[in-house]
């Protein structure tokens, strides 16, 4: 009886499939409720978003064969290794009236030259968020990896320090310090990374990939090593709760990781048409600048510059200057082999 | 007549056995067996497989030849075994006064222990981060225990207290009358009769751990990686399928071992203890 | 024999108190007017006012505990079978088929349902994807249970009834159910919870546009955990005391009765 009954119930809660609804795979938090409104006005459809926190959860629910979404909105080798397993369908450009907007350095990228298949909407930066008063009581340096790599400067914040929990970024980091690219393929070099790495391991509290935000914010952590709009929003809650310090996030001197996320065609998604409505909606200037306003994400678009809250776009921790932007470098997939390998360090690392 | 009790004693035997039977084998072994086959597959050059056929026993032949695998099984069966033991010590006094209370009270208390966990899990680290956090304990060893403790106790006390609550209350009157002390009762009576209960309580308490990834990444510090860490690591960050695949089938197979051995010498002792029953 | 019992209440108690501690936290930081929420500011309601307009969350949860009712009502059924099979017949792939699952790292039970519905199947995925994947992961947790009920019972009992002419079916109403009725209500339980956490194996077989909560508070904790997170927890609770409470009082005999 019961179970006949949460059968109906059941029943009853699936969802209706609308005819008209796009749907989106999306990072949480990225586009807000008010912009979701007025495109549901515009297209008149609704708008259903799915989660994902990281580019490889929706990777591999893709390669496993999840079906059903109109767009993606991947990062640059995330894009890339979409294109080459054939998973996008190419994207109309004749549809999509403001893709003027997109600011030029950020088109015909090495993930998808042309941008057949993408088109960018946001950046990221992964660099280092300080307790700014902090800092300068300790005479210590903010703009550089040094402040987390060399054992010098880790002794006066032993125990205080987060790094991101992620092979690609943490040893990124190590590399840019060293001078090499992210992009490196000879091994030596990531051994050179690993080494730097154990070497600094024992002043760290923790690896961490999302609670760094609250630490800082708190001021449990002073230093931690994490995204830009990340930073952002520990800076912003730390001032809202009138915390007696502030918190600040520069990208090192030596170079750092960029990220670039783009809109996408998902090949088994039903609404292509609405999917191009939709990117082209989202290409016009105040609606790009809401990832910006909303979570303090760089933006790929000229026209939303007017739009974007000054105090942000002022930041050249999320805006960075030209100069500072020669200095950053895309993750770009690696090999299996080589993946491999870095695997291995990885697990030493986190071993040791 | 003896005809008629048999064939439906034969097929009631079916009837219970069936439907988990063909469920699990439909829902579980075969989609297991698709991936455990994974193992033996190449990686695709952006992840995932690489096309058929390619086979090979390089995943297995990577993990078995570096000492830095076994040493993390080592540790991971380590946390396993430290976190059951607690377990056991913090469930068996709540499970027994669980069942030794009025009936009319006993599923009240139960929900009492179970209730928590119809939270949320993430939220209820949170709450142990901002326990733990001010204490100085967060992202220490000993976080990561509590937290598996707190993740798991209720496994431990909930087959615990279904076994406890089976015995007969006489037995431990009858040891009372022959002047056996509380300590003996207990030690005699009451704990060789929970062993079923201990050792199922174990089984889901040890075994999920080992694949657990959540709390030693969220309370955990810079060295506390488990083989749940591993495995997630490889699907989710990685990009290599087959690793990932022969490290769980890997991981599954020393558990199914561990576990054969424990029935194995559970049915030795409980003949032991059988002559007390 | 006081003194015994004065310490079984205080180590009973602890336990308690272990369980309970991170709980309390969560509840009283859902009223907190903070949206850091790192310590006690001042007292609200907005978090529940917020709440109740956030369509998203009460959809998810909803979807969560009608999935958790429903897939854990499937896994005590097929577990209690599992349990009784391999008590009383002893089938020797049983206890392996029945324990695997639990000891299958579940990313790669997550990941290999998804396979199976998908490139085998080339099944949808939704709500159903989601109840087969549960059932599948909590049915070992009930039959372990109980078994280890039935461990140790005298099967004399059993042959009695059915001396007395008692056919299966009577003997399985009289003498087996009330016997193993504790440990169906703790299988339930067992499975309801760990159906209403589940995150891993959800977050996989998902179909597109069906979220659970704790897929909607994963991707929310990664930016923020404010307290419409303790919230919707703490309603969450409440909700499911409240309906456990109900379906007692409305079958007093399925919980209460026991012989």
């Amino acid at each position: 009886m019961a179970l006949v009954l949460t059968a109906l119930l059941l029943l009853a809660s699936l969802p209706l499939r609308a005819a008209d609804t796009l749907y989106l795979y999306n990072w949480n938090n990225y586009i807000s409720e008010d912009t979701v409104r007025r495109f549901e006005a515009h297209c008149r459809c609704r708008l259903k978003q799915d989660y994902y926190s990281d580019n490889e959860e929706m990777l591999a629910k893709l390669e496993a064969g999840a079906v059903g979404y109109d767009i993606l909105v991947p990062t640059g080798n995330a894009v890339e290794s979409l294109v080459r397993r054939k998973a996008l369908r190419e994207i109309d450009k004749a549809r999509l009236p403001h893709f003027g907007n997109v600011k030029r350095e950020f088109l015909d990228i090495w993930f998808d030259p042309g941008n057949r298949y993408s088109v960018p909407y946001a950046t990221s930066v992964s660099l280092l968020g300080y307790n700014a008063d902090k800092m300068r009581e300790l005479g210590l340096p903010t703009d550089t990896w040094a402040l987390i790599f060399e054992p010098k400067h880790l002794k006066k914040i032993k125990g205080r320090v987060t790094v991101l929990n992620s092979q690609r970024e943490l040893m990124a980091a190590a590399m840019k310090y060293l001078g090499y690219s992210v992009q490196e393929h000879e091994p030596a070099r990531w051994e050179e990374a690993k080494q730097l790495i154990l070497r600094a391991k024992p002043y760290w509290a923790a690896f961490s990939n999302s609670t760094y935000i609250k630490d800082l914010a708190i001021g449990t952590v002073w230093v931690a090593h994490g995204y830009s709009n990340d930073m952002f929003r520990a800076q912003q809650d730390a001032a809202a709760a009138k915390r007696p310090f502030q918190i600040g996030f520069a990208t090192p001197k030596e170079g750092a990781v960029l990220a670039v996320d783009n809109f996408v065609l998902h090949q088994s998604g039903r609404r292509p048409d609405l999917a191009h409505q939709f990117i082209d909606f989202m290409l016009a200037g105040e609606n790009a600048a809401d990832v910006s306003n909303l979570i303090g994400a760089g933006n790929t678009n000229a026209a939303a510059t007017p739009h974007i809250l000054p105090e942000i776009a002022a930041n050249p921790g999320i805006f960075p200057p030209p100069d500072e932007l020669q200095r950053l470098e895309m993750l770009r997939d690696f090999d299996p082999k080589l993946r491999r390998t870095l695997s291995r360090m990885w697990t030493e690392i986190k071993v040791r | 007549m003896s005809a008629a009790r048999t064939q439906p004693a034969g097929l009631s035997k079916w009837v219970v056995t069936l439907p988990p039977t063909i469920f699990l084998l439909v829902f579980f072994l075969v989609p297991a067996l698709i991936v455990a086959l994974a193992g033996f597959r190449e990686t695709g050059e952006f992840g995932g497989l690489a096309p058929w056929p390619g086979l090979s026993l390089d995943a297995y032949r990577f993990l078995l030849g570096d000492v830095i695998y076994l040493e993390i099984f080592a540790r991971s069966f380590l946390v396993a075994a430290l976190t059951t033991l607690l377990c056991i010590v913090f469930a068996y006094p709540l499970a027994w006064l669980i069942a030794r209370s009025p009936k009319q009270r006993r599923d009240v208390l139960v929900l009492l222990v179970i209730l928590p966990f119809a939270s949320n899990f993430l939220v209820r680290i949170y709450a142990w981060i901002m326990l733990l956090g001010p204490a100085n304990l967060l992202y220490t060893p000993f976080a990561v225990i509590v937290g598996m403790v707190y993740a798991h106790l209720p496994f431990m006390v909930l087959p615990l207290y279904i076994n406890l609550e089976k015995h007969d209350p006489a037995l431990l009157e009858a040891a009372q009358d022959l002047g056996a002390n509380a300590w003996t009762r207990f030690w005699r009576v009451t704990f060789p009769l929970s062993l079923p209960g201990i050792f199922s309580g174990s089984a889901l308490v040890f075994i999920p751990v080992l694949g657990m990834f959540a709390v030693p990444e969220l309370l955990g510090g810079t060295g506390d990686i488990l083989i749940g860490n591993l495995i997630k690591e490889q699907f989710l960050e990685n990009r290599d399928w087959p690793l990932g695949s022969a490290l769980s089938i890997m991981l599954t197979a020393c558990v199914l071992l561990l576990a054969g051995l424990a029935a194995w010498a559970a049915k030795r002792g409980l003949h032991g203890t059988e002559a007390v029953s | 024999m006081k003194r015994s019992q004065f310490w079984l209440w205080a180590a009973a108690l602890a336990t308690y108190a272990f369980l309970y501690i991170p709980l309390a936290v969560v509840v009283l930081f859902s009223f907190n007017d903070s949206v850091l929420n790192a310590e006690w500011v001042g007292f609200t309601t907005r978090w529940y006012v917020k709440l109740l307009h956030d369509d998203d969350m009460l959809h998810a949860a909803a979807n969560s505990l009608l999935i958790a009712l429903a897939s854990s009502s499937v896994a005590t059924l097929l577990g209690a079978m599992a349990g009784l099979a391999m008590h009383r017949y002893r089938p020797r792939w049983l206890p392996f088929l029945v324990l695997t699952p639990v000891a299958m790292p579940e990313i790669l039970l997550g990941v290999s349902l998804l396979l199976f519905f998908r490139q085998v199947l080339d099944l949808s995925l939704g709500l159903f994807s989601i109840l087969a994947a549960h059932i599948t992961f909590s049915i070992g947790f009930v039959a372990v249970i109980v078994r280890a009920r039935l461990a140790g019972m005298d099967e004399s009992t059993f042959e009695a009834a059915r001396n007395l002419g008692a056919t299966p079916w009577a003997t399985f109403r009289r003498v087996t159910l009330p016997l193993i009725m504790p440990a169906l209500v703790a299988g339930f339980l067992m499975a309801f919870t760990l159906s209403i956490d589940d995150f891993v194996i959800t977050f996989f077989v998902a179909g597109v546009g069906v979220n659970t909560l704790p897929l909607q508070i994963y991707s929310m904790i990664k930016v923020a955990v404010t307290p419409e997170v303790n919230a919707i927890s703490t309603l969450l609770m409440a909700l499911t005391l409240t309906l456990i409470l109900i379906a007692s009082r409305i079958a007093p005999d399925v919980l209460k009765g026991r012989a």
